[in-house]
């Protein structure tokens, strides 16, 4: 066999499987066996995990924002990370900052979600003007709020001021607000 | 019938390139101490398939490089001495000296973490940082413009390479819509960074 071209490459969907460990015995073996004597195919599996990797190296650097969850955050944690944790209930406010040493900002938006069927989420700046608006987040309802971790590298860079964040529960009748937050943001000052 | 000197066979085939697999293992198999063009190109070939196989199952980079000498090293020995009997399965010979040298090195790195744990304050540690081998800056921009849930699913799955079941569970969905997810998600990654070049 050639390195190549492949007669008959390993779909992408295997692959993602196999990278994950979620195939069976016989068919992981199938596969590495396949990926040992064909490069093309293990050029194609190589591919995937450098962006495996890259997505970890730009989150954790605190590149790349999402809705994470509970159990994500215990991880991250064990594994060293230092997190900065902001709770914020429907309406209510926070003074919030970042520090040199955090890895990543979190923040815990306490909402009522039961019954919605699409959350997005509205960034405000200061004047109450929308910025961003980011569509169908995901959510776990049974918890009751929204965890996410925002662009902390953005955010450590910037100055004194207040921004908003509003959810909207969005359905057939059209959308309505279940949370606003409000923070009041301050560059790090050391004692 | 007498096989072709390695001589002989260069004449015909000087690129060994040309060659699949199996016809490069017989020729190095027949050219003794002679043969040092064919091994290196067995070893260009094999060394990215091993290296892999140690990124799926040690997750280190450096395990996987350790993995790749041993079993290269082990690979080319056998096929040197000719004890290949049949070529068509270097793969499979591959693939069990892998998961030999795989145990052995687990073992190997569970004594080493012991150790620092126990010593560990007093050893400088190296930069475990290696240059990426994609463009990370083309794949932030790609990753900005995934829906959030793709986004989402990717992280909370590639962080530490978590099941589909895990991360169901964890966002409150089917296993089958993060798996849909995450497809698409990956897909459409891959489409942005590689229509902007990787490094």
């Amino acid at each position: 066999m050639t390195t190549t071209r492949c007669a008959e490459p390993i779909a992408f969907s295997m692959l993602i499987d196999y990278w994950l460990g979620e195939l069976g015995q016989a068919e992981e073996t199938r596969v590495e066996e396949h990926l040992l004597g064909c490069g093309a195919c293990t050029a194609s599996a190589q591919q995937l995990a450098d962006v495996a990797q890259g997505i970890r190296t730009l989150f954790t650097q605190g590149f790349v924002s999402a809705v994470v969850s509970d159990a994500f955050l215990e991880r991250a944690a064990s594994h060293g990370l230092r997190l900065r944790e902001y709770a914020v209930p429907m309406g209510g406010s926070v003074q919030c900052t970042v520090g040199p040493d955090d890895d990543l900002l979190v923040t815990r938006l306490e909402a009522a979600l039961d019954g919605v069927e699409q959350v997005d989420m509205l960034m405000l700046d200061t004047h109450g003007k929308g910025v961003e608006r980011v569509r169908d987040i995901p959510f776990n309802a049974a918890t009751g709020q929204v965890v996410m971790s925002p662009r902390t590298a953005a955010i450590r860079t910037l100055s004194a001021h207040t921004a908003q964040i509003r959810l909207l529960a969005i359905d057939r009748e059209g959308e309505r607000v279940i949370g606003e937050y409000t923070f009041h943001h301050s560059p790090w000052r050391s004692s | 019938m007498l096989q072709p000197s390695y001589a002989e066979c260069l004449d015909e085939d000087p690129d060994h390139t040309g060659l699949d697999d199996a016809s490069l293992v017989r020729r190095i198999a027949g050219a003794g101490t002679a043969g040092g063009e064919a091994e290196a190109e067995l070893y260009r070939r094999l060394s990215p398939r091993v290296r892999f196989y140690g990124l799926r199952h040690l997750r280190d980079e450096q395990a996987a490089a350790d993995l790749v000498q041993q079993v290269l090293m082990m690979t080319l020995e056998r096929v040197r001495a000719g004890k290949l009997r049949r070529p068509e399965m270097l793969a499979s010979f591959v693939l069990g000296t892998c998961r030999m040298v795989v145990l052995d090195l687990r073992r190997t790195y569970a004594r080493r973490e012991r150790l620092l744990t126990t010593f560990g304050e007093d050893v400088p540690l190296a930069d475990p940082s290696s240059s990426p081998r994609l463009d990370h800056d083309r794949l932030l921009h790609c990753l900005d413009r995934l829906p959030e849930r793709e986004k989402s699913v990717l992280v909370l799955t590639f962080y530490d390479d978590r099941a589909a079941a895990e991360v169901a569970g964890e966002l409150g969905i089917s296993e089958a819509n993060v798996r849909v997810i995450r497809h698409r998600g990956l897909q459409r990654l891959r489409d942005c960074v590689t229509r902007g070049g990787t490094s």
